[in-house]
């Protein structure tokens, strides 16, 4: 049994996501605890760029190199790490709670009929490496503590921004090839063409600064107002069941709970009442601003700054004075 | 052990289904619906594909032939949509195809209930008139009997549908002097030019329930055919009135039930949410009766009214009963309108919020099966008869 | 074609949910047919229409019927329940060790579920079930085909920033998501069916699973604590006109919560 904390590391195009090195970050916290070594799993297909990316985050990388990973497919990422787990049986095993985690960890942990804890937004161990962890359920409105069996290792999946990214971890990790064998028979499931979304903003369960408007937008072409605030903060634009129900804007951009949860440490909500299934997608984020102009909005029971005035007036004052303060820190 | 206060998990499972019926294809419109003031011929038809307008009616036309309870739940939850939407629907599956249903010949079945059931005939039933409502003596709309038929005379006032009706179940006299004995009902069609029958007057403007067109109906000289008298024996018209009524008020009372709980469960929320003076205003204790009342209230106006489909479902005679559960839920839904309003402040003036609209709508209730006035003379005096 | 559609009754999003002791809730008796399972049963519906065959709803839940009235009531042909005591305090993991077990010895073309359940929101069971009955899985899909002649599927899946086209053999398992169809409202015949419908139960000992697989001794991730969702400190309301609103924001944005 190794003795480690393992991460599954996720990378596009050569580039290491967010999500990982918050999840190696927050192993190597764990680690201050337990001394238990990192180790971060590395899958798919010319992985150099991202293996140089992860080399200061980890003690270990497992190399899996193989044209068969790439792109993910939860066949032939089972089949290479399916030995790998059984062999070394690791303490913790985390990965993001991304279309990837989401999609491979629940049958990881039925096969090696271990404990697995989904989409946790609070993690910590004690001094045996034992983890703890805390997960939203009824989309918010309650959490769970749980805890695992003897089994190892102990699985969970982790929102964005559970962890913060510590850049000076002092480590330069060792990297291992890891020689695997895939049958492509077994293979099932064949991608046959990746969609990207237009536009070049992180997707909003991703980013780090969302800023949204619902219906008081009033039409789809007003969210240009809604898009230059976002190209300042540098942030993904997102809305609400109401808009996209109307057709303004595309589902991917839905925030709530038949939507995507978010978790950004900025949130500016404009024009949005706050209903519930819109609140519970938002529950996670770090700073919650709400502008509306009705003063019992219930939108103001959730945010940490309120401001009752009209979005049409405040939006666009808001780029130009967050433009200022910007360019003037150089 | 007869007392059994519950519902069936296969009624619960009817409700549940109606209801989200009505929260998709329903309640996203109700404010268009009652801005409108039309009929809402889409909507109409997305309904009646889902086979609703058959609840009451025979399989063989078309229909699912489902019991009073289960007609009542659909009712109650069809209700807390539109207003409207809900009595050009009743009327469609209740008043305006009772008769035909019961009365109607085989030829008049396939040719006015089926395509009725399919929502592709509209139609309406004719009480009203200018001169008298809750007074069914009072009818002046003449049947005269001809060589193989009767001929119609007379306007008909408050006619739900009454503009795009296609058919309707006429309420005429044979003879003023008669009174409640000269009361008979008959088939008229709108006319054609194959086919004598009704033509539209008067539309008429509501302050509620504004997506049911209401309007005049005139009947000049009409010529219908023997078939058409919808009867056992000429004079019986009160009779069988009487014997819908129950049906009819009882189906009122389920409306006010929805209309009131809708406006409170409203007000509920406005209440916790508005802050005045530093707290939510359903902290305070005047605001904390209303919701009080009207909850002692609602719950025995729904227990009552359900009562009393029980005594139709299983021919227990309720006529009182079921005037007696139609005013007590009509006055406890007024309550609720009136305190709905009251606890939204100023805001009840203003017409983005939804509360003004359940005070319109529920006012139709007062006169629908007959005005209260009417009603507690009829009551009071039945009871102090002994 | 064959399909079985995973089905189950969670709480109303309205519903309130409290906390009544460390270990145990209370939750408000509004429930409904999750909202992503309707969009399952509409999935395989629409199959059967195009390919004929049948579909079947199935659930693991002692208590509650109603999800699988509600897929009668859609047009799904036959309905199952799976019901033990023994069942009590499982986990997804249990639930779809229990379905595995009725459905290894079945043949069908195809399994349906919603991406999660909006009680625990797991989003596990279709997928561990997927695992143990050895198919191949495409989870939270936005798009379906199928090609009966090659016995394959087209499908959509949503990931961050895009979407994946995937082809799949069957039998297989797809997770449905938001976006891929819209279920349709029950015809009241159908209603009057469901209402009517014989629900086929089933329990562990005709399934030939034991007792020590499933509920609370078969789990290995455990619940020991429920708590109130962090709370937040109560808004700050910025109460100055425009344009002073706004520059406050701003400093406070970057002094005080210190986000930009």
């Amino acid at each position: 049994m190794a003795n480690e904390i393992w991460v599954l590391a996720e990378h596009q195009d050569g580039k290491v996501k967010g999500i990982t090195f918050e999840l190696l970050s927050g192993g190597v916290e764990f680690s201050k605890k337990t001394g238990q070594k990192v180790v971060a799993l590395l899958l798919g297909s010319g992985l150099e760029e991202a293996t140089k990316g992860l080399l200061p985050f980890a003690d270990k990388i497992y190399l899996l190199d193989h044209p068969l990973l790439s792109p993910y497919t939860s066949d032939a990422y089972e089949s290479a790490l399916l030995p790998l787990l059984k062999e070394h049986q690791p303490s913790i095993f985390l990965g993001g709670a991304t279309s990837i985690g989401k999609d491979l960890f629940p049958r990881l942990a039925m096969r090696l009929e271990t404990g697995y804890a989904p989409d946790c937004t609070e993690l910590s161990v004690d001094e045996e490496g034992r983890l703890t962890v805390k997960r939203p359920l009824f989309g918010g409105k309650v959490f769970a503590e749980m805890v695992f069996s003897e089994a190892r290792p102990q699985m969970a999946t982790v929102r964005n921004h559970t962890f913060l990214i510590h850049e000076n971890l002092g480590k330069s990790a060792e990297v291992l090839s890891i020689p695997i064998q895939l049958d492509p028979s077994s293979m099932k499931k064949k991608v046959i063409q990746v969609e990207k979304s237009s536009g070049e903003r992180v997707d909003i369960t991703e980013a780090d600064i969302v800023v949204a408007a619902g219906r008081g937008i009033k039409g789809p072409e007003h969210f240009k107002i809604i898009e230059e605030l976002a190209n300042v903060l540098n942030a993904s634009v997102g809305t609400t069941r109401a808009v996209v129900d109307e057709g303004w804007r595309d589902l991917k951009d839905q925030i709530g709970k038949s939507g995507k949860n978010i978790s950004a440490r900025l949130y500016m909500a404009f024009g949005i009442s706050g209903a519930i299934h819109h609140v519970l997608g938002i529950g996670t984020c770090k700073t919650i601003v709400a502008v509306d102009t009705d003063p019992n909005a219930l939108i103001f029971n959730y945010a940490d700054y309120g401001i009752v005035g009209d979005l049409f007036q405040i939006v666009p004052a808001l780029t130009e004075e967050l433009k200022k303060v910007l360019a003037s820190e150089g | 052990m007869a007392l059994d206060f519950t519902f069936t998990e296969e009624q619960e499972f009817f409700r549940q289904t109606i209801r989200d019926t009505v929260n998709r294809m329903i309640m996203p419109r109700v404010k268009e619906l009652d801005e409108k003031e039309e009929f809402p011929w889409d909507l109409w038809r997305e309904f009646a594909a889902l086979g609703y307008l058959g609840l009451r009616h025979e399989e063989k036309y078309g229909g699912m032939g489902t019991d009073t309870i289960t007609q009542m739940i659909f009712y109650e939850e069809l209700a807390r949509g539109s207003c409207g939407f809900f009595m050009s629907v009743t009327m469609q599956i209740l008043m305006g195809t009772y008769f035909i249903g019961r009365f109607g010949n085989e030829e008049i079945k396939q040719r006015i209930l089926v395509p009725a059931i399919k929502g592709e005939k509209i139609g309406t039933i004719c009480f009203t008139e200018d001169q008298s409502g809750s007074d069914l003596a009072g009818t002046r709309t003449l049947a005269t009997k001809v060589d193989g038929g009767w001929r119609i005379n007379g306007r008909k006032q408050w006619i739900t549908n009454g503009p795009i009706a296609d058919f309707a179940t006429v309420m005429a006299t044979v003879d003023p002097k008669l009174g409640l004995k000269g009361l008979n009902f008959f088939l008229v069609e709108r006319k054609t030019k194959d086919r004598d029958g009704f033509v539209s007057g008067q539309r008429l403007h509501k302050l509620g329930s504004r997506c049911s067109v209401t309007g005049e109906l005139v009947f000049d000289n009409v010529f219908i055919p023997d078939e058409n008298f919808l009867g056992e024996e000429i004079g019986k018209g009160v009779q069988y009135a009487g014997e819908i009524l129950n049906e009819v008020r009882v189906m009122t009372g389920m409306s006010a039930l929805a209309i009131a709980k809708e406006a409170m469960e409203d007000a509920r929320q406005y209440a916790n949410n508005r802050i005045a003076f530093g707290n939510p205003i359903s902290k305070y204790q005047l605001i904390r009766e209303k919701f009080a009342k009207f909850w002692a209230w609602y719950e025995a106006a729904r227990t009552f009214l359900y009562k009393c489909a029980w005594m139709i479902q299983n021919n227990i005679p309720c006529t009182n009963e079921c005037m007696l559960a139609k005013y007590h839920a009509t006055e406890m839904c007024m309550y609720a309108v009136e305190e709905a309003m009251r606890i939204y402040g100023g805001n009840a003036f203003c017409t983005e919020y939804p509360v003004q609209r359940y005070w319109r709508d529920a006012k139709f209730l007062l006169y629908g099966g007959g005005t209260h006035e009417v009603l507690c003379d009829y009551l009071g005096r039945v009871y102090c008869k002994g | 074609m064959e399909i079985f559609v995973l089905v189950k009754q969670v709480p109303d999003p309205e519903a309130t949910v409290k906390i009544k002791t460390d270990t145990e809730l209370e939750i408000e008796n509004k429930y409904f047919t999750n909202f992503f399972d309707e969009i399952a049963i509409e999935a395989a519906l629409r199959l059967k229409e195009k390919f004929g065959g049948k579909v079947t709803v199935l659930t693991a839940d002692p208590k509650r019927v109603d999800a699988l009235r509600r897929g009668i009531s859609m047009g799904a042909d036959e309905a199952i329940q799976i019901s033990d005591p023994a069942l009590e305090g499982s986990d997804p993991f249990a639930i779809a060790r229990v379905l595995a077990a009725y459905l290894k010895d079945r043949s069908f073309d195809l399994i349906l579920a919603g991406r999660q359940a909006m009680d625990d929101d797991s989003g596990i069971v279709g997928i561990a079930l997927a695992e143990a009955l050895n198919l191949p899985h495409v989870h939270s899909i936005i798009g379906l085909e199928v090609d009966i002649s090659r016995k394959e599927a087209k499908v959509i899946r949503e990931v961050e920033n895009g979407k994946e086209h995937l082809t799949c053999p069957l039998p297989a398992l797809f997770t449905c998501q938001k976006g891929l169809n819209t279920p349709r409202i029950p015809l009241v015949m159908n209603v009057m069916k469901a209402m009517k419908a014989q629900i086929k139960k089933l329990d562990l000992v005709s399934l030939g699973i034991e007792p020590s697989k499933v509920g609370s001794p078969s789990i290995q991730a455990k619940v020991i604590r429920y708590l109130s969702p962090p709370k937040r400190p109560p808004v700050k309301m910025i109460k100055e006109e425009f344009p002073d609103n706004v520059r406050t924001l701003v400093r406070l944005l970057r002094e005080d919560a210190k986000v930009i």
